[in-house]
């Protein structure tokens, strides 16, 4: 470690990139939001306290969060709870939860509680893990699951549950395990279908497997962010020229489709960079577990960097056509403050994971 | 925890680690993959799809070209018209806005309630709309004076498709109406744009629907230009991106004569009836009037239904255009015709005489066919029989005939085919046969059928534009040209030849003395327009027969009634002897031919030759 950050713990790779890519961010939405800087300026004030409170997190000892790994569960369910019970309904859905003049998306913070919480509970237990644990841990991650699920937000739910299994897996779940799972989850596959989605939600995988089926309608959005992408070429059309972003046959251009504005205006190249960048930041982060002094630090740095991982993907794959359309956004880049505060401090949890070294006694 | 369990639980979690990284890697070129085909293996297709998206095409409009007459005057133009247009976008107050026109241009109740029903989508749209049409010069003027108060309203032009003879030209030039397929030329802008077309007639998208308005309408119509706008997903227009000017269609010149149209339809006055009149060095139709006649003006911008209504049944039949679709029997018109084909035919020759007893008996039934006159003309040779129109004559002529080699001469000369070559909607009337009969009557020929014929009776109808390209033949010796409208700028002629070897030039030039005969000497049927004009006309007389009767006093009963008159027919040519044009006339009901449609053909021929 530099003598320079001997006192500050914190990663300049992971620091820079992520200010790199939030700065670009900024940038990218002035275009998508079509030149509204309001929104850009609020999203900038966002990016400040975030980068702001990621360095604030990476300062204290892994240790401090393994204590408060349960407190901080117990407060993410509260919020839920409070969503619940108090949270206003918007277009049928309740996700927020409002402090004062703030708002929050409450299940942000079960994608963090739930990894470390379970990184915490698996850390001193014996190894490979036993049938007892892996079902209590099942049950946690089924139950936050469900909790995000019948907000409803099946997008969130998903990578919350995720979240939790990466964690699993990494800490040793054996593998007839992980294929009896799957035998079951094929099977259970039309119960998922009839009574886990909503028929939005078919509508929308229905429309997956038949774009053309009605390009006015469901398919509209998926057809659009295609032609988005694929008409900015090589170079792009340039920044706030992208024709399908300003002339609104883009939708959601500030959150969900945002990369559609940036692969029209951009083109490849633009769309290389940034991949790039993404890329560079998940790979240090496969470094610093690899590299992680403990096994709560490399459960916590693997399950928080693949969870973005699979928040990262799932929108790219969203958008290019590759997946069902899902309400995702693209971390780092999407407008919306709750989903880049959670990540900034999911960021500074890593760090503080990377960057704090314990020389046991060898 | 000893070293050794954690170096194993390092391991293990490395080696699961390196896999979902692995997997995250691949998620990445997959991507990476799915973004390459989008953007550069299908760019083209993708950057077309978002031209689509946003490029709005409408079509603009082309003007059509005008129609002249032979001496470069307009007869057919565009003539242009003024239109308050409004820009609803702009507008923040519209009830002020509709206030402040108003102190300067007369709005009417249904205006300003089309204006208000239409304007919100036109705003939202940021579409012009129009507020009032057709404004006065008087509105104008006060409009441009405080123009500076109205910046969000603007005075557009558009035209009208205007003839300047609204009546006497109406058939020939025919008339515009509302084209509803027009754009189909254009299957680049789908019909749902059509509706935001750039018009530039303000009855909107024309198409000629008769006359030459219809047969040339290609030619007139021009080329519609395209306006590309940028829209948006909501429909709304952005910016005007590019635009593809129309191109004007091509003006049209005519052989038509304004002056001897004019006369044609003076002299016709009320009377139902025809003239066409044909320049014999061109074959160029100088005149082709039909009466009665409509305004064409009002058919082609806008005419109400109930006018429609009351043209169409109109018992004189207006639509009716008599010159090429009125079927006449050609009466003692034909004769100079039959008497060509007694010459070539060896029936009779110049010398032949014979005696003219005012009737001819059928020898094979003892069926009488009478002559105009009581008494007879006494002894007939061709000459006189011409002349004085000797009916018993070219009876016996016609009895003596081989009927398939007589219908092939009528043939021959432009009767039962077209004449003209660009006229709109021309009756080819018909020459009999007796294939002809027997498959309309099922009845066979018989001999009195072909006596009938060598008067003109009977079978045989013609129009009057047959019989101005019949006297046209006649007057050039059968070197004549295909009858048209246009100059032969756009259409290709040559020259005709009508030829028989046993019918010399010795004949022709007998027979132009005949014909003059009819005119210009004491004995002749229509000596009396003699005296009309300076110059010397040849031409024969003709008195259609419309119900056969076997005495004149028969026909004084049915005189009365105006409908069975007879027809009065005239050929003419002239001026004499190096005739310049030919002239036929029809004047139904008119009763004797020389007379009444005589003065009508020479006054046209006076005009034609500027006397």
């Amino acid at each position: 470690m530099n003598k320079q950050f001997q006192k500050i713990y914190l990663d300049p790779y992971l620091f820079f990139s992520i200010f790199l890519i939030s700065s670009l961010g900024l940038f990218f939405l002035f275009s998508a939001s079509n030149g509204d800087i309001g929104s850009v300026i609020k999203q900038l004030v966002y990016v400040i306290i975030g980068l702001a409170l990621m360095v604030l997190i990476s300062q204290p000892d892994p240790d401090v969060f393994r204590r408060l790994s349960g407190a901080f569960l117990l407060f993410s369910f509260l919020l839920m709870g409070i969503t619940y019970f108090f949270g206003p309904e918007i277009n049928g859905a309740q996700r927020w939860v409002r402090i004062g003049s703030i708002s929050f998306q409450s299940s942000e913070l079960m994608k963090l509680a739930v990894p470390i919480f379970l990184a915490s509970f698996l850390f001193n237990k014996q190894l490979p893990i036993q049938r007892k644990e892996i079902m209590l841990s099942l049950l946690m991650v089924f139950f936050c699951f469900f909790l995000v699920y019948r907000q409803p937000d099946l997008g969130t739910a998903l990578i919350v549950a995720c979240s939790g299994l990466f964690v699993l897996f990494l800490s040793g779940l054996s593998w007839s395990f992980i294929g009896g799972s799957f035998i079951l989850l094929v099977i259970s596959s039309p119960f998922i279908w009839n009574i886990l989605l909503q028929p939005f939600q078919r509508q929308r995988i229905a429309t997956y497997f038949n774009p053309d089926s009605d390009p006015f309608g469901a398919s509209w959005n998926i057809i659009q962010s295609k032609v988005a992408i694929g008409s900015g070429g090589l170079f792009g059309k340039g920044f706030g020229e992208g024709s399908q972003t300003q002339l609104n046959f883009l939708p959601e251009t500030e959150t969900d489709f945002i990369f559609s504005v940036i692969g029209e205006e951009f083109g490849f190249l633009g769309v290389l960079l940034l991949i790039s960048i993404y890329l560079f930041i998940l790979l240090r982060c496969f470094y610093l577990a690899l590299s992680a002094r403990d096994r709560f630090c490399r459960l916590v740095i693997g399950g928080l960097s693949l969870t973005f991982a699979a928040n990262l993907i799932i929108n790219l794959c969203m958008v290019v056509g590759l997946l069902p359309v899902v309400g995702m956004p693209l971390p780092f880049i999407s407008k919306g403050g709750s989903s880049l505060m959670s990540l900034f401090i999911a960021f500074g949890i890593i760090m503080s994971m990377g960057t704090h070294k314990k020389f046991l006694p060898q | 925890m000893i070293f050794e369990e954690r170096q194993i639980e390092k391991n293990n979690f490395s080696s699961r680690a390196i896999l979902l990284f692995g997997l995250v890697i691949l998620s990445f070129v997959m991507i990476l993959i799915k973004v390459f085909s989008l953007q550069i293996s299908g760019y083209s297709d993708y950057q077309l799809a978002a031209l689509k998206n946003k490029n709005y095409t409408v079509p603009v409009q082309a003007l059509r070209g005008e129609i002249f007459d032979r001496n470069g005057v307009a007869l057919v133009r565009n003539d242009p018209t003024f239109d308050l247009i409004t820009r609803p976008n702009l507008i923040a107050d519209i009830d002020n806005f509709i206030n402040e026109i108003q102190g300067v241009i007369f709005l009417s109740e249904k205006e300003i309630l089309n204006f208000k029903k239409a304007y919100q989508k036109k705003a939202f749209a940021n579409k012009e709309l129009v507020l009032k049409k057709d404004l006065t010069d008087e509105e104008i003027a006060r409009f441009e004076v405080r123009s500076f108060n109205f910046l969000h309203a603007f005075i557009g032009k558009r035209y009208r498709r205007i003839t300047d003879y609204p009546t006497i030209f109406s058939h020939v030039l025919g008339y515009t109406t509302r084209s509803e397929n027009d754009f189909t030329t254009m299957p680049d802008i789908p019909r749902s744009h059509w509706r935001d077309a750039e018009l530039t007639y303000a009855h909107g998208l024309i198409a000629g629907q008769t006359g030459l308005e219809q047969v040339y309408d290609n030619y007139l119509k021009g080329k519609h230009g395209s306006k590309v706008y940028e829209m948006n997903a909501r429909g709304q227009f952005v910016k005007p991106l590019s635009i593809v000017n129309p191109f004007k269609g091509a003006d049209l010149y005519t052989h038509l004569d304004i002056k001897a149209q004019k006369s044609a339809a003076k002299f016709i006055g009320n009377r139902k009836g025809a003239v066409v009149a044909i320049d014999l060095e061109s074959g160029g139709i100088n005149v082709l009037y039909s009466s009665p006649s409509y305004s064409i003006n009002k058919l082609s911008n806008g005419v109400s239904e109930r006018e429609l209504k009351d043209l169409i049944n109109d018992i004189n039949k207006p639509f009716f255009n008599r010159a090429l679709q009125g079927r006449y029997p050609p009466a003692s018109t034909i004769k100079p015709a039959i008497g060509m084909y007694g010459l070539s035919s060896s029936i009779v020759d110049w010398n032949f005489k014979l005696q003219d007893p005012g009737f001819f008996t059928l020898p094979e039934t003892g069926r009488i066919f009478r002559g105009w006159r009581e008494g007879g003309h006494g002894k007939v040779d061709m000459l006189k029989a011409i002349l004085v129109s000797s009916n018993t004559y070219f009876f016996s002529l016609a009895y003596q005939a081989d009927i398939d080699a007589l219908s092939k001469h009528l043939s021959s000369l432009g009767f039962g085919k077209k004449a003209c070559a660009d006229c709109f909607n021309e009756d080819p009337a018909f020459v009999p046969t007796p294939e002809w009969k027997y498959g309309i009557m099922n009845a066979g020929w018989v001999k009195g059928d072909t006596v009938n014929l060598g008067v003109g009776q009977g079978y045989l109808v013609a129009t009057p534009i047959q019989l101005a390209n019949y006297a046209a033949i006649l007057a050039t010796k059968g070197k004549f040209f295909e009858p048209s409208i246009v100059t032969s700028g756009i259409i290709k002629k040559s020259l005709n030849i009508w030829d028989d070897k046993k019918f010399s030039n010795l004949d022709w030039k007998k027979m132009h003395e005949a014909m003059l005969g009819v005119i210009e000497s004491d004995a002749g049927t229509a000596r009396s327009i003699r005296s009309l004009k300076k110059f010397q006309v040849a031409g024969k007389s003709g008195t259609a027969e419309l119900v056969s009767l076997d005495s004149k006093e028969a026909y004084q009963d049915i005189r009365t009634s105006e409908l069975l008159r007879d027809h009065s027919i005239i050929i003419a040519f002239g001026p004499m002897p190096n005739p310049r044009y030919a002239v036929s006339v029809v004047i139904e009901n008119g009763e004797s031919g020389g007379a009444v449609a005589g003065p009508v053909a020479i006054e046209v021929l006076k005009s034609l030759v500027n006397e």
